[in-house]
């Protein structure tokens, strides 16, 4: 049974529910939906289960309404597409942006109901149905000559189910056509201009010029103490991004990108400027396809996973079908505008990324604030975690690194080497041990010398490998840290979405208590090695939700960098 | 295809040598009048809007997601909440008259909710440059759980350079006060002062040059208080869902003159 169907505008503001269907929702699905579906590009899919529920949607995007339907999520109610675009067009004719209360809607909406619904029961039965006749008729058949023609049966078979569907949908045109006669005329919506300068928020930028002497508490007559100043982490200085360096004027970007795409460009030349300048009626699937085809595509060459550069397409797709199109506007202009507010606010972080507050707060709990660095083989979890170290160093926090890389030889002489030249004490247990405990030990020590920040190294590990993930888990769910880190490189493709969906897969299949710990964070390494191929970023964030809070990009420790949205955007429609 | 634009540009053409004959026939003194007529409407209209621009009467509200700014939105400009609202996708935008006030003699205010959820909080700053008043709600029901998040929000709207240029009032409204067991305005007060305190010590004496950020609050050397700030802030009760708005009211009428 149908549990809820809503209509609301994209404003937030409830314009209709089912009073008769009536029934408390547990928990908030609808704005669950909202915030972890629809407003993360992720509209282009087709259900949304919620606990026990399951919801489908649907746009009108002219006149900026949602309609939402909830069910069940046990029963399969077949019904609810065809109700949920019946219900839309039946209810966008009596839409007027001032009036507020629909309630002569629920006699529509009971008629639409039962009518989807015994559309859908018929659906269901007749195709059992023609399975039995045909079978029969097959019988019969095979009684009276001895070989069955599959193709005709098929043919049989289509033709009837052709047949009834037709005289079905004249008959609830026939309904519906009456009953549109009753309401009230159609009124237009009054459409805003959407503006998309500007609408990214400003960079962030950390300029933390501390200047911190090194050398002054560096009184050992070791040599590569003094190596290890090497200036401030570039985390702390001006953002020059190696992609934005040729910061090209808007105008070019823009020309040169016209150049590129493909417009439809079957109507002749002054008919398209005429639509161009009085504005076009609506948007429709067929207009927008090849504009959307040509973004999939430079997405795509800028190294976006394809999963995600077809799923952002359809979500735009989804935004824009049925608007209107503003005038001296093209149809590819507007979608690499919708397209740019997308990636803005998918990149834009969700949660505050600010390390130092949540250390200066476990600080104030007497606790030492826990990162645990995870990733794949190579992808430099070790050397990262160094240059985190030296820069959580510069802001005079005190550091531990924990040595929980038991696994791989020579990783925990490794980090040893880059902890004598930070001169941060290092935890380490060798080889051989669980890292689960030695992570443990680490964070118990840390507690009692009063260290501020433990950074824990794990061993890398391939998505696949099931042991170690199963590792990883427990030492996630044993020590509980403040956050996980992924770290991901830059150069991966469509292995991105494999890589972090699989993580997080098995963080959260593998979890034995109720919360499950998720990945938090991402760590973008190699970032100087991959020129405008910035799309790792994108795929990444997409998939898992979470924010890229710091960027790798080369050798020394102070090559860590924030990462720049509105660079990367640019950069990935350029 | 190819022809038809032969055809064009030859039609074209001809209107152009038409145009330029008919202007030629008219004497200059005409010509001049016109021209003058046109820049000066043009000046008109400029002036107007420039005029305009210096009075604003845009009022924002703004607030984490779930504090009631929808509902409080419709509340000021119905006087009901209808059905209740879900997560805003889009800010609420209108220019009205308050539900309570008289429709003839008062001047409209133009309201615009901006919805909480932190990817579209970018919004926010478009709106920014034009407003008159900020009006952040907080929701005192669900207030500890959600005090750190709502106060980075503030700082981060107190901090912005708009705000402090044009010293913006803030009126930070504690929403749901109906219920029992909401917080106290003055206890919400306190808790946010405090809570921002701590992050001013966070960002500006670890970033001394945090460019998100390009004015500290406050005043160095002492705790952080909401009367420190370059524009006001005052602290007011509301309900939006049982009505209760006078505050908000008197708070958006103090700052757009009817």
């Amino acid at each position: 049974m149908l549990e809820q169907l809503l209509i609301f505008t994209r404003g937030g503001l409830i314009l209709w529910t089912c009073k008769e269907l009536g029934k408390a929702l547990k928990g908030s699905p609808i704005d669950t939906l909202i915030r972890s579906c629809l407003l993360e590009e992720r509209s282009g899919e087709v259900s949304f289960n919620y606990e026990a529920y399951t919801l489908k949607w649907t746009f009108h995007n002219d006149l900026g309404l949602v309609f939402v339907a909830v069910y069940q999520r046990i029963l399969h109610l077949l019904y609810v597409d065809d109700l949920l675009s019946m219900v839309k067009e039946s209810f966008s004719e009596i839409y007027d942006p001032k009036r507020m209360s629909y309630d002569d809607f629920d006699e529509t909406f009971r008629q639409l109901r039962m009518e989807a619904e015994a559309r859908g029961m018929t659906n269901g039965n007749h195709k059992m149905e023609d399975d039995d006749s045909d079978k029969t008729n097959g019988k019969e058949n095979t009684a009276d000559n001895v070989v069955l023609d599959p193709s005709k049966l098929m043919k049989l078979r289509s033709k009837g189910v052709r047949g009834r569907g037709g005289v079905r949908k004249t008959d609830s045109i026939g309904n519906k056509s009456s009953k549109v006669a009753a309401a009230e005329p159609p009124k237009k919506a009054t459409k805003k201009n959407r503006v998309w300068d500007d609408a990214a928020p400003k960079q962030v930028k950390l300029d933390f010029t501390d200047s911190v002497d090194e050398n002054g508490n560096g009184n050992h007559d070791h040599v590569d103490i003094a190596a290890a100043d090497q200036g401030e982490s570039m985390m702390d200085k001006e953002e020059v991004f190696s992609s934005d360096d040729e910061s090209e004027d808007d105008d070019d970007d823009e020309l040169r990108s016209d150049e590129k795409k493909p417009e439809a460009k079957k109507k002749g030349w002054f008919s398209s400027v005429f639509q161009s300048i009085t504005g076009k009626a609506n948007l429709e699937r067929t207009d927008l396809e090849p504009a959307l085809k040509a973004l999939k595509e430079r997405l795509m060459t800028k190294n976006v996973a394809e999963e995600i550069a077809e799923k952002l397409c359809e979500s735009v797709e989804a935004s824009l079908e049925g608007k209107k199109l503003a005038s001296f506007t093209r149809i590819s202009s507007t979608v690499q505008g919708a397209m740019e507010d997308a990636l803005i606010r998918i990149l834009t972080p969700r949660r505050s990324i600010d390390i130092m507050r949540d250390v200066h707060a476990a600080k104030e709990q007497r606790r030492p604030y826990v990162v645990v660095f995870v990733g794949v083989n190579g992808v430099g979890k070790s050397t990262n975690l160094a240059k985190v170290a030296y820069w959580l160093q510069q802001h005079k926090v005190s550091v531990m690194m924990a040595a929980c890389d038991t696994f791989r030889s020579g990783a925990v002489e490794q980090l040893r080497t880059h902890a004598r030249r930070l001169q941060i004490p290092i935890f380490e247990k060798g080889y051989e041990k669980d890292p689960a405990v030695v992570a443990k030990e680490a964070i118990q020590e840390a507690t009692r010398n009063g260290s501020d920040v433990v950074l824990v190294d794990t061993a890398g590990r391939m998505q696949d490998n099931e042991p170690l993930m199963r590792a990883l888990s427990k030492l996630i769910n044993l020590n509980k840290p403040d956050l996980v880190l992924f770290v991901g490189e830059a150069l991966v493709g469509n292995d991105a979405v494999d890589q972090l969906s699989k993580f997080n897969q098995k963080l959260s299949d593998l979890s034995n208590s109720g919360t499950t710990r998720l990945i938090d964070g991402i760590l973008l390494t190699k970032f100087d090695t991959i020129d405008d191929k910035v799309g790792a970023a994108l795929s990444m964030v997409y998939i898992s939700g979470a924010p890229v809070m710091f960027v790798g990009c080369g050798q020394s420790y102070t090559d860590l960098k924030k990462l720049n949205v509105k660079a990367i955007v640019k950069t990935l429609l350029k | 295809m190819e022809k038809n634009l032969e055809d064009l540009k030859i039609v074209a053409e001809q209107w152009l040598n038409q145009g330029t004959e008919f202007v030629q026939q008219i004497p200059p003194n005409q010509l001049y009048a016109a021209v003058g007529v046109l820049l000066f409407t043009i000046l008109f209209f400029f002036s107007i809007r420039l005029f305009r621009r210096t009075k604003s009467n845009t009022v924002l509200l703004s607030g984490l997601s779930g504090s009631g700014k929808t509902v409080l939105f419709y509340r000021l400009r119905d006087g009901s909440s209808h059905q209740g609202s879900v997560t805003s996708m889009e800010p609420n935008e209108g220019t009205f008259v308050l539900h309570t006030e008289n429709t003839q003699k008062t001047k409209p205010v133009h309201l615009v909710d901006v919805p909480g959820h932190s990817r579209l909080r970018s919004k926010l700053e478009e709106y920014l440059p034009r407003a008159a008043a900020i009006v952040f709600i907080v929701d005192a029901l669900e207030f500890l759980p959600n005090c750190r998040a709502a106060s980075e929000y503030l700082y981060d709207i107190l901090t912005n350079a708009s705000v402090v240029k044009n010293k913006i009032p803030v009126l930070l409204c504690c929403n749901k006060t109906d219920k029992i067991t909401a917080h106290t305005k003055e206890f919400i007060r306190k808790q946010m002062e405090k809570e921002i305190e701590k992050l001013r010590v966070s960002r500006s004496a670890v970033s001394t040059a945090d460019i998100a950020n390009d004015f500290t609050l406050g005043i160095e050397g002492e705790v952080f208080s909401f009367s420190h700030c370059l524009n006001k802030v005052t602290v007011a009760e509301a309900s939006g869902l049982t009505g209760q708005t006078e505050q908000v009211q008197e708070f958006i009428r103090e700052y757009v003159k009817p």
